[in-house]
């Protein structure tokens, strides 16, 4: 009963956070410079782990796919495939984890050790709400960063394959990228930035979720810490199997 | 003037506060002492409203605010300021970003105007050039004066002071107990100070709470911390009156005195 009661807990926190970010986005009384300070420490600095991360995985899936079409020569497809899958799946999903495990944890840890150093309840003796100061400027930051660092990453990524490609079987760019118009549609773009979007405010409500319930010292934060980044990365995969008809729907709109 | 009546406060099923009475005139500074514990921080934390109560009244400026909804105790929060015994400095904002916060965030005054100001009150607190530092570059010292700038800044008019003075070195101690009292003349604040440093009590205080097992006992002028016979005071109070007494006794060189050290030398 107590577990049933802290996942509804979990999720009523989340959604207040989100609706109390969107309250001062549109009430015009979101911190700007709060914003963009965070967007630069959890999104650019994230940049280069994302990039890394994509380009791994970009080339990793054209050394299979090149090895596989290769042989029934439709290696011509390779970079439709990947640009699909990337778009639809890797870009979003991948970004996500890797955003869960640096800015998530950077989230909670931040917070949590403001928790624990009195410095929220400082912001409430200095009539500011934590949620404002806090929460709201990290959604915000995350939600426009999540696709911006996705973007990076996948163009890196969608190259780092062609290189394997290339390599492996000395395919032109001509032919690696011939398909791509006939794979790719709009629709797999909006799913992508759908899904970035999404998983942005996720990841930046969880964070601060277990920051702001840390307790016992320097043990209860990494604990929550800990915590944070196991639910973001449960949740990225979790929501990513029930956006699965999104594309489909994208489609039929677009 | 600052009122509690009947204050009951607690965390979960646990009472910590069991009927707090307690008036802090305005303009006087009010000691609140006692073991640890004891129900001080609480207390503190309920005239804060980051605790409210289970029952009481908690009367600010005539207006009770004990039950009001926490939008409405904002407001009452902003006649207000907290120093908090371990500073409590925001450590992703530079000293100047702490002790401007009131006025930029809160007063949306643009930081132009609000960088003099922060200079103004860094220079009263004796930290000129320090704006730029971060609190993890400061000394323990450094980091009260700036906690205490970030509250004078937007001139409270009741401040509470939470064991300002605990891991001090003496010198610092002499230093804030200044300060306290120097802020006090000048900005005619209400003082309330938490504190179990009973030198500093004496210092600076005018009227002593002591509270003990949840409840506030009026001990009245601090000096009848050395005089008061009620039994809870002596107990609170009896390792603290023996070490002035043996001091007392040392600097007068009185027979039966702990080293004996003739009158007029350095001890």
């Amino acid at each position: 009963m107590g577990y049933v009661l802290g996942v509804f807990d979990f999720l009523g926190a989340v959604v207040v956070y989100v609706a109390r970010t969107f309250a001062y986005l549109f009430t015009g009384r979101l911190n700007l410079r709060l914003t963009t300070r965070q967007m630069e420490f959890l999104g650019v600095n994230t940049i280069p782990l994302a990039v890394l991360v994509l380009s791994f995985v970009g080339a990793t899936i054209c050394y299979l796919l090149a090895e596989e079409l290769g042989k029934r020569g439709a290696a011509g497809y390779t970079g439709g495939f990947l640009l699909v899958a990337m778009l639809r799946e890797f870009i979003p999903v991948l970004t996500g984890v890797v955003m869960a495990g640096k800015a998530g944890a950077a989230i909670t840890s931040e917070i949590g050790s403001m928790k624990i150093s009195s410095q929220i309840d400082a912001l409430r003796a200095l009539s500011t709400d934590p949620h404002w100061f806090l929460t709201a400027p990290r959604v915000i930051a995350l939600l426009i960063m999540l696709p911006v660092v996705g973007a990076f990453a996948g163009v890196v990524g969608y190259y780092a394959g062609y290189a394997m490609v290339h390599s492996k079987i000395g395919l032109s760019y001509a032919s690696f990228s011939s398909q791509v118009s006939t794979f790719a549609t709009a629709g797999d773009f909006y799913t992508c930035l759908i899904k970035c979007l999404i998983f942005g405010v996720v990841i930046a409500a969880v964070g601060c979720y277990m920051g702001y319930r840390v307790k016992g010292g320097a043990a209860g934060v990494g604990r929550e810490v800990t915590n944070s980044v196991v639910v973001s990365i449960v949740m990225i995969f979790g929501l990513d199997l029930v956006l699965l008809p999104l594309n489909h729907w994208l489609k039929e709109i677009i | 003037m600052l009122m509690l009546e009947g204050i009951r406060a607690g965390y979960g099923d646990t009472e910590v506060l069991h009927g707090i009475d307690l008036v802090a005139e305005e303009r006087v500074t009010t000691a609140i002492i006692g073991a640890s514990g004891s129900g001080k921080s609480t207390l503190l934390r309920v005239i804060m409203g980051f605790l409210r109560p289970t029952a009481g009244k908690l009367i600010i400026d005539g207006q009770d605010v004990a039950h009001v909804s926490e939008h409405e105790f904002a407001k009452h929060r902003q006649k207000m300021g907290l120093v908090f015994q371990e500073s409590a400095l925001f450590d992703s904002l530079t000293v100047a970003e702490n002790v401007g916060f009131f006025p930029y965030y809160r007063q949306k005054k643009p930081w132009g105007k609000v960088l003099p100001m922060v200079r103004e009150m860094l220079e009263m607190l004796d930290l000129p050039g320090i704006e730029n530092k971060y609190p993890s570059e400061l000394s323990g010292g450094m980091r009260r004066r700036v906690a205490l700038g970030r509250t004078l800044i937007y001139k409270p008019k009741i401040l509470l002071y939470d064991e300002p003075t605990t891991g001090l070195d003496p010198t610092m101690i002499g230093h804030v107990d200044e300060i306290i009292r120097e802020m006090n003349e000048k900005f005619q604040v209400t003082s309330i100070l938490v504190s179990h440093d009973l030198e500093s009590v004496l210092d600076v205080a005018e009227h002593v709470f002591l509270v003990q097992d949840g409840i506030a006992q009026d001990v009245g002028e601090p000096w009848h911390l050395l005089t008061s016979k009620d039994e809870r005071v002596v107990t609170f109070t009896k390792n603290w009156r023996e070490h002035v007494e043996m001091y007392r006794r040392l600097m007068h060189s009185e027979p039966g005195s702990a080293n004996g050290t003739p009158k007029g030398e350095t001890l």
